[in-house]
């Protein structure tokens, strides 16, 4: 008997999922985030879970999404780091690419750069793009490093040369004189980390690690340690910016990889479902208390990309597309000097909270709007807050007077103009790639997800919405589905002729030893599944399309001029056009994945029964109040559908059906609204 | 060429006010917002269909397009956050497309125009417009999307030019025609202006993805108005306009009236030596604002005249970014208090057929006479001067084994700009060209011949001060293979201007360390021929200084020492108080 867990910690709440493989039983624990110390909410979670007798002893696997390396991030708190550079090279980093992101800020500076330039140290040395050594490393130029780096209480070295993607002899030589010269603290080399290029990209992942990787390490030792003293023996794994998930021992040396922990579960379980009850192509609406974020699953997977940025600092690492605007249940209403609403970014976040908290909050939130039109219910949430609509009213109101409008206006216009804000977001990610959203379903979650998608539908002219089991703890659901995944990139440019796929084979080769040697763990080696993607282009150009390729017995299963037609066809599909350009390869891109045990049942919904009641609410589709019923969700009989307005209860989030659209459970045990006509 | 005292060119879109009456309109605060809203989300997706579908690094990397959408009375509506310097031009590029083929009437459902007639568009011929006019289904039109875009050729006599001396040096000029008629494409039109391009298949690629993200802007403005209906769309825009109106008339009005000099300089003018200078003048009434450019010189005989969109869009940038507090993006109520002055045949107004390829660069230190102007008007509420150029340097050649073209264009580089008000400056683009990407140099290194040996701030360079200017830098390379080079260097004479006791900091300078051992400054060059190993030394200006280098705080001082941003001998000369 397996068992698995999962924990996702959240701004305001943490999140557990415990998943019995042989049962198919799901049960969930929330304890308020410790944000100080996250691991400690995290382990009290692990806590309460344990009193089920035997539990953590059966547990196989311990899955964990962590924002820690992200706010590490954000607030600037992390090692002091030095940085050896080429000669020539030091202001790479500070110079960035140039860009003003706020062109209509003349007064805007780029936040500082993690590394200052005292401490970015250049050394003589050269390789050039060939991978040929132009000028041999300089080893006293280190020695002068080390001695910097110990005056100024350097932690942690990040090493990046120039062109180290096409040959990393210098980087390991200066690694090498580091550890020579007394250099003991936490070293990261560029090309163990990507070897793609664009060496500004490469420096400040390089750094991001080196800041972000002492404090991502204690962190996921003290959780671990905190795990096993309760009781668990099982595998420790951490969820990657790029899915998939990692063990913690992979993770103290790629920190890197988990910047984006956080955020990408809730796409990685919406791909799974969509995966395991064929769903089709899905959008997400994850909205939470302070954010909606959103992602695209198409065939099964989200999108996928190859770098990502946090802050203005660019990561070269696989990246979840995962967007996120503020607008979130406690989004902040308000009137600007030119007398026009707007809600979000600012949010009234858990302290004070919406009005209707009544702990302080006195500005109206997208909460107290939905509480005023009675789409919360009675307002009885699930950890037994009882929401106080007088205090909704109160802020309401005083917006109202500035509008000469009233209360209930003045909420119906707030939810309008945040899902409107959610469905601008969506077509815009639809857009890049060439999808008609119309086309597809919301898959909707988070505490206030299923309470505004509905309305976001409805701007998007989608017909169905799904909610799935669990909703509000959808995002701690997706984790214990990912796979273990180790993944690597290299930049070789390789015009398509006779050889080349012989030369790409040797190097492919290489990637996926260096891919199965990261551990001891010889799973990867037996079990993993081994994948590869190739980044083409027409020669010349700079943008590539990353097409997956076969590899079987430790072979690329496609010609020269097989990979030529494969990129044709999907440069053709993506522009509309096609050239009879020379067509070259630019990266190469490999990952092993090992699966854990497929989830094979149905997740079912666990609410506790509500009695069915009788109330108002307020339909955005008729545009006036309407009696509807409010009940539980494990009160719906599947398969029978019945007419909106409802409002639907469950453990964790409150579903707000508008009139235009029918509801009930589907055979997949997940809640279907479809908007009828 | 019109002698000075000839009549000036008074410009102003008060006039697209709804009414006369000046009373708001009473439209609904939140469906406004929606609205407004919903077409910059409009615009936004335009933006990221034209990348999605470019062909070309300048479109997708550099950002050099421009993508709106316009109401029928050619009023904007939206724009996405792309090449600031076109944004501001794109309604005399749908006035002068529509006009050319004869006017509203002439339109039709699925037609696309093609414009480029640099007087028309306020550009060179290389940036090329695209305008779709939008119908409702009952054949109604209500408004117009446009995309605006630099082709990597177009014929000029030169891939860039430094030296042309009339328009029809400087490429095939397209004067407003139909390359879509009722959705057909006119092969004829195609086809002529493709075969006036050094590089083909990029060109029509970027072109396809001009049109394409026109659609996409129709489409959604089509959506807007249908789920809103007509009548409702049209008041709530009007509201829109005024409350843009009103953002940049709350920062004017917070400006004292007067009368205010941005004095502004250029090397030369591409063909001749001279050195140039020129003044913007700004009146501030209330919450008026007219920017005077009627006393700049005469129109040069070399390319750096500026047409009079251009001008108006440069105007408008500056003035968007002063007001930058309004953080919104700006639709046609934003333009509204702003006038502008300019005599035609001159500089900032040429008549055709005067030269205006390098329309660009008098537009850079225009921009930073505007800012001169109005933080001498604010008190020093606004940066001081940045370097005013990109310091873009272009080569192009064939590989000597393979006999393989290569083109190495638009490498427009950052550039240190003014200290703040309350802090350094930084290192940045220039405004008009803020979304600009820096290359890498791996990246060029695997594209190129060249090896590139520096990348690094020159220390001393920013413009000593309180809080001090942008840092310089310095960027150099070697050429593995004999090159022909173009440069557009400007501003190596005079820095970017400080303020309030500051001091200037280190002007632009292009070097070339010939194979054979000499050096030699260079300027403005088309076509000069570079021969194998030599090494070429750009050295990026620095930004102007703000408050009296006497008060820069000792600690700043200790830390620029500390980080070799300035020498012990310039501490000493200009910060005693802190060494």
């Amino acid at each position: 008997m397996a068992t698995r867990i999962g924990v996702d910690i959240g701004g305001t709440f943490t999140d557990l999922v415990v998943y019995d493989d042989q049962t198919g039983q799901v049960s969930v624990e929330k304890v308020p985030s410790t944000p100080a110390a996250p691991e400690v909410g995290c382990v009290e979670a692990v806590r309460r879970a344990a009193m089920r007798p035997g539990l953590l002893q059966q547990c196989e696997y311990f899955l964990h999404g962590t924002t820690v390396g992200l706010n590490a991030l954000l607030e600037r708190r992390g090692a002091t780091v030095g940085l050896l550079c080429t000669a020539g090279f030091r202001d790479a980093l500070e110079l960035r690419r140039g860009a003003r992101p706020e062109s209509c800020d003349l007064n805007w500076v780029p936040p500082d750069p993690l590394v200052p330039r005292h401490l970015r140290i250049p050394i003589g040395e050269r390789i050039d793009v060939e991978g040929a050594v132009v000028r041999a490393l300089e080893r006293q130029h280190v020695a002068a490093a080390v001695k910097v780096f110990r005056d100024q209480g350097v932690s942690s070295v990040a090493v990046c040369f120039m062109n180290a993607y096409a040959n990393p002899a210098h980087e390991l030589q200066a690694a090498e004189a580091l550890r020579q010269y007394g250099f003991a603290g936490d070293i990261s080399l560029s090309h163990r980390l990507s070897r793609e290029y664009r060496d500004y990209e490469r420096t400040s992942t390089t750094v991001v690690d080196a800041f972000v990787r002492r404090r991502m390490a204690d962190y996921l030792d003290r959780v671990a340690e905190g795990i096993r003293q309760l009781g668990f023996n099982g595998e420790c794994l951490v969820t990657r910016s790029g899915g998939g998930s990692m063990s913690f021992d992979e993770a103290r040396e790629r920190s890197f990889e988990t910047i984006n922990s956080g955020p990408v579960a809730g796409a990685e379980g919406a791909a799974e479902l969509a995966r395991a009850l064929g769903l089709g192509d899905l959008v997400t609406v994850d909205v939470g208390g302070t954010s909606f974020d959103t992602a695209l699953i198409v065939d099964g997977r989200p999108q996928l990309h190859y770098q990502g940025e946090i802050d203005g600092m660019p990561i070269q690492a696989p990246w979840v597309d995962v967007r996120s605007i503020g607008a979130g249940g406690g989004s902040l209403a308000y009137l600007d000097s030119g007398g026009l609403l707007h809600v979000g970014p600012q949010s009234a976040g858990a302290q004070p909270g919406p009005a209707c908290y009544a702990r302080g909050g006195s500005e109206p939130t997208v909460t107290d709007a939905a509480l005023l039109l009675g789409m919360l219910g009675s307002g009885r949430l699930a950890s037994n807050i009882q929401l106080d609509r007088d205090r909704a009213l109160e802020a309401l109101n005083k917006l109202a007077r500035e509008l000469h409008s009233d209360a209930q206006r003045v909420a119906v216009g707030i939810i309008k103009l945040a899902c409107s804000n959610c469905a601008n977001a969506i077509r815009e990610i639809t857009v890049e790639q060439g999808i008609d959203p119309r086309g597809l379903r919301i898959l909707a979650f988070g505490g206030a997800g299923p309470l505004l998608a509905t309305q976001i539908a409805r701007e998007l002219d989608i017909r169905d919405v799904i909610v799935p089991p669990f909703a509000g703890n959808f995002s701690a659901w997706g984790l214990l589905g990912s796979d273990l995944v180790r993944s690597s990139a290299r930049t070789q440019l390789l015009g398509l002729a006779d050889g080349c796929v012989q030369r790409l084979e040797v190097t492919v080769r290489e990637m996926f030893a260096e891919l199965e040697s990261r551990s001891a763990d010889q799973r990867f080696a037996q079990q993993g599944e081994r994948e590869l993607a190739l980044g083409m282009r027409f020669s010349g150009q700079e943008y590539s399309l990353t097409l997956p390729v076969p590899w079987r017995n430790n072979r690329l299963g496609l010609s020269a001029a097989e990979l030529r037609e494969a990129f044709l066809g999907a440069y053709q599909s993506t522009f509309g056009i096609t050239l009879d350009n020379a067509v070259e390869v630019i990266v190469l891109r490999t990952v092993i994945r090992r699966s854990l045990a497929r989830r094979i049942r149905r997740p079912d919904d666990t609410s506790p029964p509500r009695s069915d009641t009788l109330q108002a609410l307020y339909s955005f589709a008729q545009g006036c109040e309407l009696p509807a019923h409010a009940l539980a969700r494990s009160a719906l009989e599947e398969g029978r559908r019945q007419s909106g307005p409802a409002v639907i209860y469950e453990n964790t989030a409150t579903t707000y059906v508008d009139a235009d659209f029918s509801y009930g459970v589907d055979p997949n045990g997940c809640l279907l609204l479809r908007r009828e006509g | 060429m019109q002698a000075p005292g000839a009549a000036l060119h008074v410009y102003s879109n008060r006039a697209s006010s709804a009414s006369d009456s000046g009373k708001p309109t009473e439209a609904d605060p939140v469906t406004t917002q929606i609205i407004r809203h919903a077409l910059s989300s409009a615009a936004r997706q335009m933006k990221r269909a034209t990348i999605r579908t470019a062909f070309s690094p300048i479109i997708y990397e550099a950002l050099d397009f421009a993508v709106v959408l316009y109401d029928r009375r050619i009023r904007m509506l939206a724009q996405a956050p792309t090449l600031p310097i076109f944004v501001g031009t794109m309604g005399f590029c749908i006035e002068g497309a529509v006009q050319a083929v004869g006017g509203e009437r002439q339109l039709e459902p699925g037609d696309v125009l093609i414009y480029n007639v640099p007087y028309g568009t306020g550009s060179h011929a290389q940036d090329c417009a695209i305008v779709m006019p939008v119908f409702l289904p009952d054949g109604e039109l209500v408004g117009y999307a446009a995309n605006k875009a630099h082709w990597l050729d177009i014929g000029a006599k030169a891939p860039y030019c430094t030296d042309t001396t009339d328009v029809y040096q400087e490429g095939v000029v397209i004067p407003g025609v139909k390359l879509y008629r009722a959705g057909k494409l006119n092969e004829d039109i195609h086809r002529m202006a493709l075969a006036n391009c050094r590089f083909k298949q990029p060109v029509n690629g970027d072109l396809n993805a001009q049109v394409a993200s026109c659609h996409v802007g129709a489409r959604e403005l089509q959506r807007v108005i249908r789920r809103f209906g007509p009548a409702t769309f049209a008041e709530c825009i009007e509201r829109m306009f005024d409350h843009g109106e009103h953002a940049v008339r709350q920062f004017i009005a917070s400006i004292p009236d007067g009368t205010y000099h941005g004095t502004c300089h250029m090397d030369d003018n591409g063909v001749d030596d001279d050195p140039i200078r020129f003044e913007v003048i700004i009146t501030i009434d209330g919450s008026n604002v007219r920017i005077d450019f009627s006393s700049a010189p005469d129109a040069q005989r070399g390319p750096i005249n500026a047409p009079f969109p251009s001008t108006v869009s440069a105007s408008r940038v500056a003035l968007m970014m002063a007001a930058g507090s309004a953080r919104e993006p700006p639709n046609e109520g934003h333009f509204r208090p702003l006038e502008i002055v300019t005599r035609p045949g001159s500089m900032f107004h040429p008549l055709a057929p005067q030269p205006c390829y390098l329309y660009g660069w008098p537009l850079m230190s225009a921009i930073e006479g505007i800012f001169q102007a109005l933080a001498t008007a604010s008190g020093g509420k606004l940066p001081s001067g940045g370097a005013a150029d990109t310091a873009a340097v272009q080569f192009y050649g064939q590989r000597s084994r393979t006999g393989e073209p290569f083109y190495g264009g638009g490498l427009s580089l950052p550039v240190g700009q003014g200290a703040r008000p309350s802090c350094d400056g930084p290192t940045l683009y220039v405004p008009s060209l803020a979304q600009s990407h820096l290359q890498s140099p791996e990246l060029m290194e695997a594209k190129l011949p060249i090896q590139c040996e520096q990348w690094e701030f020159t220390p001393d360079s920013g413009g000593p001060g309180q809080f001090r200017g942008g840092s310089g830098w310095q960027v150099a390379y070697r050429f593995l293979e004999d090159v022909m080079l173009i440069s557009t260097i400007e501003r190596t004479q005079v820095p970017g201007w400080a303020q309030c006791g500051g001091l200037a900091g280190a002007a632009n300078r292009l070097e070339v360390e010939f194979a054979d051992g000499h050096t030699e400054t260079l300027r403005k060059v088309t076509n000069r021929k570079i021969p194998a190993g030599s090494r070429l030394r750009i050295y990026l200006g620095g930004g102007g200084g703000y408050g009296a280098p006497s008060t820069r705080a000792a600690a700043a001082v200790r830390r620029d020492l500390l980080n070799g941003m300035i020498t012990m001998q310039h501490a000493r000369k200009y910060y005693p108080h802190a060494v």
